[in-house]
């Protein structure tokens, strides 16, 4: 009986967990090449673009994540979960079993604003005061 | 010796060479105006093996042994709409496997569907746990050797890939978090010369009283699923494979023969793993387990069958990394690996493993990796002939890998 109840009250702590889930990056916001139709997306939908869960944009256009290592590294943990270090691995793991591409570098914010610019399909996280020209910011629902 | 050298050299000579033209970065490949870039990567790693009192992984490693390397270069772009193709040429020697003999190391294309639904077809890596489809790419994972009695970097012939194709996707399970999914099918090219064929071959009379002649292609089905739990960085693992007809032959002569000797059965492979990413903390752990049952037939004598044969050990692991910063990790673990058809008290049934790991990483392309291992057991050896006198005392390893990425 005690097993019982500590067993479901685990179960329900877990699914707490995993409720209400929101998102607030610190000192940051999502654009995206001006191809994707999205203009907002949810905690979720980030999240699974960044775990690769999420590959294309509906349409089929491939999704492209570009960013900008060391500068927007909490914003990062808070749209995945991960830090810079661990992204890279998880998405070598992808690249190099054949099951995902790299996401792309960028070394100071304005060229990742322009990379998301000149990519279909780009995605970045990037600092709050970048001068966002030809991106589109993405509302965080 | 001197071709383990001149192998080595030439692997960091290609290494400077990329480093030399600046192509630290990865490069992209622009088809045309209408056409999506291809992203091409790669990397070279080199080792140094050195172990007191055997040889492990390499036929001299208790002098030190540079016989530990990989090279590959992939390529990948999605020329269609929900559609990836992505293909990578590999070598690799670790001791007498591999031997720098270049191979197509999977190539295939894929057709995602939803998020919930995709395709794949071609030669593809095979998913089992948290390391086996990148098994061999060092810059992918603390360590410098993975727990050898789950992931033995001898036998990626066997386990790496197969030919065929796969299903996959990822179910939400809204606040309960998610399952991602793989099932595949297909055939296992084993060589003559790889890793499982080594362990078949130690196990016979020296040459020339047994000789192994060849090793089948084996026929795989299997499936991957991980429940991605709605704790952030929790998620638990189960793999299940199953071959079918896994066979090889060897021919022995006077006393044990003469004649063929064919052995065949089927194998049934089970991976359970847990891997939880914190902060800058990560555990992991992993349990793993084959059966192979066959039996053992005569060609010369009306394919006679002469007996059982078969195999059944288990591995586990516990494993935490720690990364300080951007330029340091460490990582430590423990793995046993027991092997069921071996008497307990025989120090080739078992082998246990604490390793220390520090992996520095000086620049986003370069990693360096230093490694030590205290060992008790012989279980993982599988070299008996440069292994002559075994017995249960602890031994120590050191490993050490570099590797170049773009």
């Amino acid at each position: 009986m005690k097993s019982t109840f500590f067993t479901l009250a685990l179960l329900g702590a877990v699914l707490c967990l995993g409720a209400n889930r929101t998102l607030a990056l610190d000192g940051a916001v999502v654009i995206a090449n001006s191809s994707v139709a999205a203009d907002s997306l949810g905690a979720d939908a980030i999240k699974d673009i960044y775990t690769g869960k999420t590959k294309y944009w509906d349409g089929g256009q491939v999704v492209v994540i570009a960013m900008l290592p060391d500068k927007t590294d909490a914003a990062l943990q808070q749209a995945c979960g991960m830090d810079t270090s661990a992204f890279k691995t998880f998405w070598q793991r992808l690249a190099f079993s054949g099951r995902g591409q790299e996401p792309k570098k960028a070394s100071s914010t304005d060229e990742l604003v322009k990379l998301v610019a000149d990519t279909k399909g780009a995605i970045a996280i990037v600092p709050a005061d970048a001068a966002l020209t030809g991106v589109k910011k993405l509302e965080i629902k | 010796m001197k071709k383990s050298m001149f192998n080595s050299t030439t692997i960091l000579s290609i290494t400077a060479s990329i480093l030399a033209a600046g192509g630290v970065q990865a490069y992209e490949l622009k088809l045309g105006t209408n056409l999506p870039p291809v992203d091409l990567h790669g990397f070279v790693s080199q080792g140094f093996l050195y172990s007191s009192d055997y040889n492990y992984l390499a036929d001299d490693s208790k002098n030190g042994s540079f016989k530990f390397s990989e090279a590959g270069v992939n390529a990948a772009f999605n020329p269609f709409a929900r559609t990836h193709i992505a293909a990578q040429g590999f070598l690799f020697d670790t001791g007498n496997v591999g031997q720098y003999h270049p191979f197509l190391d999977y190539a295939s294309i894929d057709y995602t569907v939803n998020d919930q639904f995709g395709l794949r077809a071609g030669r593809i890596r095979r998913p089992a746990g948290i390391y086996n489809a990148i098994q061999d790419i060092d810059l992918a994972r603390t360590f410098v050797l993975l727990p050898q009695g789950m992931y033995d970097a001898r036998w990626r012939d066997w386990s790496a890939g197969l030919d065929g194709g796969d299903i996959f996707g990822n179910i939400s399970l809204k606040k309960a978090g998610s399952v991602s999914y793989e099932f595949y099918g297909g055939l296992v090219n084993m060589a003559d010369n790889g890793g499982v064929a080594r362990y078949a071959e130690n196990g016979l009379p020296p040459s020339p009283v047994g000789q192994f002649d060849g090793i089948g292609a084996t026929p795989v089905v299997g499936g991957q699923l991980w429940y991605n739990t709605p704790l952030d960085g929790l998620r638990l693992g189960a793999s299940l494979a199953f071959m079918d007809g896994f066979s090889y032959d060897v021919t022995v002569i006077p006393p044990y023969g003469p004649g063929t000797i064919h052995s065949e059965g089927n194998v049934i492979l089970q991976q359970y793993s847990a891997e939880y990413s914190i902060k800058n903390w990560t555990f992991q752990a992993e349990y793993s387990t084959y059966d192979f049952t066959g039996n053992r037939f005569a060609p010369a004598y009306g394919n006679a069958n002469i007996g059982a044969t078969g195999d059944n050990p288990a591995t586990w692991y516990v494993a935490a990394s720690y990364r300080f910063n951007k330029y340091f990790e460490s990582g430590v673990y423990y793995t046993q690996f027991r092997d069921y058809s071996t008497d307990s008290a025989n120090p080739d049934g078992h082998q246990n493993d604490l390793a220390l790991c520090l992996r520095v990483d000086p620049k986003d392309w370069w990693t360096f990796k230093i490694e030590g291992h205290y060992i008790e057991g012989t279980g993982l050896l599988r070299d008996s002939s440069h292994n002559p006198v075994r017995d249960g005392n602890g031994w120590f390893m050191l490993a050490v890998k570099t590797t170049f990425s773009f």
